[in-house]
C-alpha cells in the first residue's frame, strides 16, 4: 500500500524555540538568511488578556498542488507517496510556483538558483525510513510524522486523539501538514 | 484596542517570499535531486554532551567527510531521545565560524585597542609564566584571580589556582544560581530536583524553561503543561512562553513574588492546611514561621504584587488539595531584587509545608551511585572519584572575604562573588590584585556595572582570556588563548544522576581546528613552566578518566561509545511506596533498610546544623538578624524610578556567548526593549524608536518594541546583546546591554547579582 504521510504540529507542545528551523538549515544546507521552515510566534490580545500562538511556516505538502499545476517544466512534482519535490535539473527559476503557492513556502535558492522549499527531507531522510530533521530534534515532541495508514504509528495515534486543523483548508489544497490548535490563553477568534 | 506582533520583530524571519525580488532568473544548474552534499553518507557518529549553554544536554554528532554535519539529541539518554534545542543544533556553526579565534595572540597596542601579535602557544605560555612569576614574587600568588563558568573547565582552573597558591577563584554562580544554592543549604542541607512529569500542580515563578532550555526538563514541563492532569500557574511580569502555556498567568510586579508566597504560607498556617506529620517529623522552626507570616494575608499581598487576594486564597487551597504531588518552583536565575534570598527560602519552605519531599510529582534528592548502593546493600552502579581530590582549597583571605564573617559569610570559597572584583582591584583592598586568568567567561557582558569592571581591568598587569570568540573581555586581555570547543575535546566523567544513577562523558567529535588547545592542556603547560606540574596525579585526559572510573574499563568503554550511561536502576523516591516496592523487588537485599511503613524515609539525611529541614535557621539569624525565617522584606525594586528593567533568556542565545554564531545570529541578532503600549503613549515613543534607558549606574541605548505582553511599569530585554567587540562582526553594535544599568549592590545573605533595577526613559 502506498504511504500516506502526515506531519502533525501540536501548537500546544510547541515552544517556538526554532530548533526545527536550525536542524532544517543544517540538514538541507539552506543558504544563510533564508528559511525553509520557521515557527512564527504571534501574541494577541490586550494586557493582561493574551494568547500566544506558534505557527509552523513551511510547505504543507498539498494533495491538490497549485505549484505542480503551474510548473511549466515538470520540475515541481509529487513523489508516488505524494510528497511535493523540486527537480533542480528541470527548474528554470521562472517563479510561477512561488507566486502560485498560497502558503508562501517557496523561494529562490541563491546558490542553486532553483525554486526551493521544505521537502519533508524526502530524499535524504524519509525515503531511508528516518523522520524529517525538524521532527527528529523537536525538544518537546510537538512534531509527529509518519504513515497515517499504519495504525501502529505515532502519527496515527496522534491524529486519532487530537482535533486536527489543516492550514487554509478552504482552498481545497488538502495539505499533509496538520495542526493541533492552541488551547491556552484568551480567545480572540 | 488590540495589538499583534509576530516574532518577526525580533527573529530575523526573512520571509520565504521576501527574497524573490532580489534573485535573478537563471537557467537551472546541473545536479541531481537533493544533491550529494546534502545526503552524503554519515562516516561516523559521536555521542557526547553539549556546551552551547550550561544545561549540558546529551547529544549525538554526525560527521561526514571529517566535518560535523548534524547534531541531534543522544538517544541513549531517555530524557533526551533525539531532541536538541536551536543552540545545541548550532554547535557546528560555532565550530566552523570563520570569526572564531584559532591562534594565540599577545597584545601589542594599548589595552583594549585591538592590536595583536599572533604567537605560538609556546611563546604565549612563556610570556604568561614569566609575568606570573614576576607578579607572584612581588605581590604573592593571591594577587592572581582565576575564573570560569562552572563545569569541567572550572574544575581544572580551580585546581590550578589551588596549586598555584591563590585563594581567589570565581565561578559564574554569584551572577546566576547562588540564591537557590545557598537557600537549599540553609533549608534542606542540599539541592533538590523537581518531578514535573507527575505533578498535579505546578506554581512557577518565572522559571522560563521554554526559553532557558534544558531539553529533558523542558520536555517534561511541556508535556505537563499540555496535560489535563496538571495545572500550571505562572507568575511573571512578562507574557513569556511559559506564561503562554499556563492555565493561569499573573503579571506580578517585579521583585514582589515574596509577598505572594508569604500569603500562601499564611493561608496554609491560618487554616491548618499543611502536612503536620511531615513538619513535626522532619523540620524545626514552624512556630517562628507562624509568627513571621501572621500578617502576610492575601489582602496584604494584593497591594504589593497586584494579584487579587482571592487568587492567592484559591491557589493556596488548590495547591493544598494537590499536595504532595505539587511543585512550587524556585526557578533558575530568578533574581529580582534585594528580597531574592527571602523569596527563594519562602518557596522552599512552602514546599516543606506541602510534604512533597521524595513524593511523585514533588521534590527529590538526586540518587547517586553511592546512595543506591548503600540502600541495595550491594554495588548496583559504579562510584566515580576525583583525581584532583587531594588538592585542597587555599584557606587564605579572599578578596571578597567569602566564608568570613560579613556579607559573604555563606558564599563558598569555590564560587566567590564576581561583583566584588572591581572594588577590590580599584581599592587594592584587602590586598593588591594584579592578574586575572579566565576561561569561558565574559564578565564585561554578564556582570553588573560593566563600566566599573572595565575600569578595574585597566589597572591589571596581566589578563589572560581563553575563549572561542574575541569577546569584550578578550579585547581587554594581554594574552588571548583560543579555546578548543566542546566538540574538539575529550573530558572526564560527569555525574548526572536523577531518580537513578547516570553518568555522561564528553567525547571529542573532531580534531581541534588549527590545533587549538583545551584548557586542561593550557593549564598543564603553564604548570610545567611554573614548576607546579608534580602536584597532578594524571597526565592526559585518558589518564584522568581512568582514575575517575577507578579502572572500570567497561564503564569507560560504554561512555566513550554512548556518551551517557545509566544502569537499569529503577527510579527511586524514598517516600513513594510504588517506587520503593519496585526497587526492593529488583534488589531484595534492600529490604533490610525498609522502615516499619515499608518506605526508605530513614534514608533521608539533611546536612543542616540541626540535621532537620530548617524552616528557621539559627545560623542565618545569627549572621543576618531577621533573616532566619522567611519573612517580609523590602520588595521595592524601582527605588523611585518610573520603570523596572528586567531581563531573561531566549531559546536562541546563551548569556554573553552565542550572539555572534551564524545560525543563531540569523534567527536573532538584536534585543529591542519591550514596552507596553500605555507606556509608549505616555513617553511619546513608538515601535522602532531609539531611546535611552538611564539610572544612577549608567545610560544605555535601546530600540523600542511595543507589545501588550508586558506590564506598563516594566521593561524587558533578552540578555547578552549590546556587544562592543568589533571582532564580533555580526553582533557588534546591536541591541542593549542590561549589565550597564545594574548595580554592584548584592542581595543580602546570598550575595546574588540583582538583575531587576529602576530606570527612566529618555529620548535619543
Amino acid at each position: 500500500m502506498k504511504k500516506k504521510y502526515r506531519m502533525i504540529h501540536d501548537e500546544n507542545l510547541c515552544i517556538g524555540c526554532q530548533a526545527c528551523s536550525v536542524a532544517c538549515r543544517s540538514e538541507n544546507k539552506v543558504p544563510d538568511d533564508l528559511f525553509r521552515l520557521q515557527v512564527r510566534v504571534k501574541t494577541e490580545g490586550v494586557f493582561p488578556d493574551l494568547r500566544m500562538d506558534m505557527k509552523r511556516h513551511s510547505c504543507v505538502m498539498c494533495e491538490d498542488t497549485p505549484c505542480v499545476t503551474v510548473c511549466p517544466t515538470g520540475a515541481s512534482f509529487k513523489t508516488e507517496d505524494g510528497l511535493v519535490q523540486v527537480d533542480p535539473k528541470l527548474c528554470v527559476s521562472c517563479k510561477y510556483c512561488i507566486v502560485a503557492c498560497p502558503y508562501e513556502a517557496r523561494f529562490i535558492n541563491p546558490v542553486t538558483k532553483n525554486a526551493d522549499k521544505c521537502t519533508f527531507c524526502y530524499s535524504n531522510r524519509v525515503s531511508k525510513g528516518q523522520d524529517p530533521a525538524c521532527v527528529t530534534v523537536c525538544p518537546t515532541d510537538a512534531l509527529v510524522f509518519g504513515d497515517i495508514n499504519d495504525t501502529t504509528s505515532e502519527v496515527y495515534k496522534k491524529a486519532k486523539e487530537s482535533t486536527l486543523v489543516y492550514p487554509k483548508a478552504h482552498l481545497g489544497t488538502k495539505p499533509k501538514l496538520a495542526f493541533v490548535p492552541n488551547k491556552k490563553g484568551v480567545s480572540y477568534e | 484596542m488590540s495589538s499583534t506582533y509576530s516574532r518577526r520583530d525580533f527573529l530575523k524571519t526573512t520571509s520565504c517570499t521576501a527574497i524573490i525580488a532580489g534573485s535573478s532568473c537563471m537557467a537551472a544548474k546541473l545536479g541531481s535531486l537533493d544533491n550529494n552534499i546534502i545526503n552524503g553518507g554519515v562516516t561516523k557518529s559521536v555521542n557526547t554532551y553539549c556546551e552551547m549553554c550550561s544545561s549540558r544536554c546529551q547529544i549525538e554528532c554526525k560527521v561526514v567527510d571529517g566535518k560535523v554535519s548534524f547534531i541531534e539529541g543522544n538517544k541513549h539518554s531517555k530524557g533526551m531521545s533525539t531532541s536538541v534545542c536551536a543552540r545545541g543544533a548550532s554547535g557546528h556553526s560555532q565550530l566552523y565560524d570563520n570569526q572564531r579565534l584559532v591562534k594565540p595572540m599577545i597584545r601589542v597596542g594599548k589595552r583594549g585597542e585591538d592590536k595583536w601579535m599572533v604567537v605560538s602557544y609556546e611563546k604565549a605560555y612563556d610570556f604568561i609564566a614569566e609575568k606570573l612569576k614576576k607578579i607572584t614574587d612581588e605581590y604573592g600568588a593571591k594577587a592572581t584571580l582565576f575564573s570560569s563558568k562552572t563545569g569541567e573547565n572550572f574544575n581544572h582552573i580551580a585546581t590550578f589556582a589551588n596549586i598555584f597558591g591563590s585563594p581567589n577563584i570565581f565561578s559564574h554562580v554569584s551572577t546566576c544560581p547562588i540564591t537557590y544554592d545557598i537557600a537549599f543549604e540553609h533549608t534542606y542541607g542540599g539541592k533538590l530536583k523537581r518531578d514535573f512529569s507527575n505533578a498535579k500542580y505546578i506554581l512557577n515563578f518565572g522559571h522560563n524553561l521554554f526559553e532557558g532550555i534544558a531539553v529533558s526538563k523542558t520536555k517534561k514541563l511541556a508535556h505537563a503543561a499540555n496535560s489535563e492532569k496538571t495545572k500550571l500557574v505562572v507568575l511573571d511580569p512578562r507574557f513569556s512562553v511559559v506564561a503562554s502555556k499556563a492555565d493561569e498567568w499573573y503579571p506580578v510586579k517585579p521583585g514582589t513574588d515574596l509577598a505572594f508566597v508569604l500569603s500562601l504560607i499564611h493561608v496554609w498556617l491560618r487554616d491548618g492546611k499543611y502536612d503536620k506529620e511531615f513538619v513535626e517529623k522532619y523540620t524545626i522552626g514552624i512556630e517562628k514561621l507562624i509568627e513571621s507570616t501572621k500578617d502576610t494575608t492575601p489582602k496584604w499581598q494584593e497591594q504589593i504584587t497586584g494579584i487579587k487576594a482571592e487568587v492567592a486564597e484559591r491557589v493556596a487551597n488548590e495547591i493544598y488539595k494537590a499536595a504532595p504531588n505539587c511543585i512550587i518552583d524556585w526557578g533558575h536565575k530568578t533574581t529580582t531584587g534585594a528580597s531574592e534570598y527571602q523569596k527563594t527560602r519562602a518557596i522552599l519552605v512552602a514546599n516543606v509545608l506541602m510534604g512533597n519531599l521524595e513524593k511523585a510529582g514533588g521534590l527529590f534528592f538526586g540518587k547517586k551511585a553511592k546512595s543506591v548502593n548503600k540502600i541495595a546493600n550491594m554495588d548496583i552502579a559504579p562510584v566515580i572519584t576525583n583525581p584532583d581530590g587531594h588538592i585542597k582549597y587555599i584557606q587564605e583571605e579572599r578578596i571578597d572575604h567569602a566564608t568570613q564573617k560579613g556579607a559573604n559569610v555563606f558564599v563558598s570559597r569555590k564560587m566567590g562573588v564576581l561583583m566584588d572584583i572591581p572594588d577590590a582591584i580599584l581599592s587594592q583592598k584587602p590586598y593588591p590584585v594584579k592578574a586575572w586568568i579566565m576561561t569561558r567567561t565574559n564578565p564585561l557582558i554578564t556582570v553588573a556595572n560593566s563600566q566599573k569592571m572595565k575600569k578595574a581591568m585597566e589597572k591589571l598587569d596581566l589578563i589572560v582570556v581563553n575563549d572561542v570568540y574575541m569577546s569584550e573581555t578578550a579585547m581587554m586581555a594581554d594574552v588571548v588563548l583560543p579555546e578548543a570547543t566542546y566538540l574538539e575535546r575529550d573530558e572526564g566523567i560527569a555525574d548526572v544522576s536523577s531518580m537513578a544513577p547516570a553518568y555522561m562523558m564528553r567525547n571529542k567529535v573532531v580534531d581541534p581546528i588549527n590545533k587549538t588547545q583545551t584548557i586542561s592542556e593550557i593549564l598543564r603547560a603553564l604548570a610545567k613552566r611554573l614548576d607546579l606540574d608534580s602536584n597532578y596525579k594524571w597526565q592526559t585526559v585518558t589518564n584522568f578518566r581512568v582514575q575517575q572510573a577507578k579502572g572500570n574499563s567497561e564503564l569507560l568503554e560504554k561512555l566513550a561509545k554512548d556518551g551517557y550511561v545509566s544502569f537499569g536502576v529503577p527510579s527511586l523516591l524514598y517516600r513513594e511506596k510504588s517506587y520503593v516496592d519496585n526497587f526492593v523487588k529488583k534488589y531484595p537485599s534492600a529490604a533490610s533498610n525498609l522502615d516499619s511503613d515499608g518506605l526508605f524515609a530513614n534514608m533521608l539525611k539533611f546536612k543542616t546544623p540541626s540535621g532537620k529541614i530548617e524552616i528557621f535557621s539559627e545560623e542565618v539569624e545569627e549572621n543576618f538578624p531577621g533573616y532566619g525565617v522567611p519573612a517580609k522584606h523590602d520588595t521595592d525594586v524601582a527605588k523611585g524610578y518610573p520603570y523596572i528593567i528586567t531581563s531573561g533568556k531566549t531559546a536562541l542565545h546563551t548569556n554573553g556567548h552565542t550572539q555572534n554564531i551564524p545560525f543563531l545570529n540569523m534567527l536573532m541578532s538584536d534585543n529591542p526593549v519591550w514596552v507596553n503600549p500605555l507606556t509608549a503613549k505616555k513617553e511619546n515613543i513608538k515601535n522602532g524608536d531609539l531611546i535611552y534607558l538611564e539610572n544612577n549606574i549608567g545610560k544605555e541605548k535601546a530600540t523600542v518594541f511595543v507589545t501588550e505582553a508586558i506590564r506598563p511599569d516594566t521593561l524587558f530585554v533578552y540578555m547578552g546583546f549590546g556587544r562592543e567587540s568589533e571582532e564580533l562582526k555580526r553582533a557588534n553594535g546591536k541591541g542593549t546591554s542590561q549589565s550597564k544599568l545594574l548595580s554592584l549592590d548584592k542581595g543580602p545573605v546570598c550575595s546574588t547579582m540583582i538583575t531587576n533595577i529602576g530606570v527612566k526613559i529618555t529620548k535619543a
